[in-house]
């Protein structure tokens, strides 16, 4: 089964072609958020480099959010229409799912960190048990501190990745935590990773509908935004 | 401060004013009614910036941008102010970035503002004539300061 997919949701642009044993190719671009522009190039490329066209696709998987609103959109709009056009079904992954993935068999606990601006992020926790991923909690968006008073119970060392983990860094270092933060090479968001997740999906059917299929946002209650803005963040 | 134009022109150089000395991530609040000339302001703006597109009125479009020395996100909020569809539009993405957002009718979205903004105000005085404005210009902190160097000489 050869699947195409992408994700817009972050600074990156990233599109990979992959199948059960192996990516075929992938491209990570982070220019200037112009993905609306890049992606339907990129993708051309992808296919043209190795000599497929989007028929020879089986499906396709999209970062279904966390992260950009209009990012998402971008990525949702153009797997809808690739989808819609080959007659080929889709599913989407999350975004934080796919970050997680990056740390494949790590112990103790992985938590992908995206900025969601406004000293807040999105987030969730996750362990490695029985060689699969296992989420832990919600997908929740959260200020810095109110993450640090979640981790608090936690004894395990914290694995964090995503942009969250460096723009966040300092507040990171004040919590009194055992932790370690990734390398740039693993701290995107991968076509690949998201495509590996979602392929699971696609080969036992679970797929997303067309027309009622919508990105999941994670906004904070308004009641939630006035204490913010009382406590003057 | 104050400033007492007689003119789209003196309005616009005011813009352009700001539009010259702006920094990324600058948002600018621009109030006043129907027809006072907060779209004039942003054309000044946008000229400061170096744009040569024609700027028209983001009132059905809610957003425009434009590209110049920095990008300029030109928002209009009378048609769509509902806070929720606003917010979903992925109005933090654009004004914290580096670019220059102007916000037409800014006081409808209070709540999404932060605190750090230049406001401006254009008032009509009709007792003066029809083409009098009273523009008063509020720099909430210390990055706005450039506004000091605002005069209406053409």
């Amino acid at each position: 089964m050869k699947i195409l997919a992408l994700d817009t949701a972050t600074e990156i642009a990233s599109c990979a072609i992959i199948q059960e044993d192996k990516i075929l190719g992938e491209i990570n671009i982070s220019f200037k958020n112009q993905h609306s522009v890049v992606l339907l190039p990129l993708i051309n490329y992808l296919l043209e480099s190795l000599n497929l066209t989007i028929n020879d696709m089986d499906g396709y998987v999209v970062a279904m959010g966390p992260g950009s609103f209009t990012g998402l959109r971008i990525g949702v709009a153009c797997v809808k229409g690739l989808s819609q056009g080959t007659n080929k079904p889709f599913t989407a992954i999350s975004t934080l799912d796919s970050l997680a993935y990056n740390l494949a068999f790590n112990d103790g606990i992985i938590c992908p960190i995206l900025d969601a601006l406004r000293d807040n992020v999105y987030t969730a926790l996750y362990r490695f048990e029985d060689n699969k991923l296992n989420r832990l909690t919600d997908y929740m968006v959260l200020s810095i501190e109110e993450l640090g008073v979640l981790l608090n119970k936690e004894d395990s060392v914290v694995h964090f990745i995503g942009d969250g983990s460096i723009k966040y860094k300092n507040a990171l270092l004040d919590l009194p935590l055992k932790f370690s933060i990734a390398p740039p090479s693993l701290n995107v968001v991968r076509a690949s990773s998201l495509g590996e997740l979602g392929l699971l999906n696609l080969k036992v059917g679970k797929c997303e509908d067309l027309f009622t299929f919508a990105p999941i946002y994670l906004r904070k209650s308004s009641a939630e935004r006035e204490l913010e803005r009382k406590a003057g963040l | 401060m104050d400033f007492l134009v007689n003119s789209e022109k003196e309005t616009e150089n005011l813009g352009k004013q700001i539009g010259v000395q702006a920094k990324p991530g600058d948002i600018i609040c621009l109030n006043g009614d129907l027809g006072c000339g907060k779209t004039y302001f942003t054309k000044g703006i946008a000229l400061g910036l170096g744009i040569k597109d024609y700027i028209t009125s983001p009132t059905f479009t809610i957003v425009n941008e434009y590209l110049g020395r920095l990008k300029l996100n030109h928002f209009d909020v009378y048609r769509v102010h509902d806070i929720e569809e606003i917010a979903l539009l992925g109005f933090d993405e654009y004004i914290f970035s580096e670019a220059v957002t102007v916000i037409e009718w800014s006081n409808l979205i209070l709540e999404l503002l932060p605190k750090d903004t230049l406001e401006i105000d254009i008032k009509k005085e009709p007792q003066l004539g029809d083409n009098y404005r009273r523009i008063h210009i509020n720099p909430s902190c210390g990055k706005y300061d450039y506004v000091t160097t605002l005069h209406t000489k053409l």
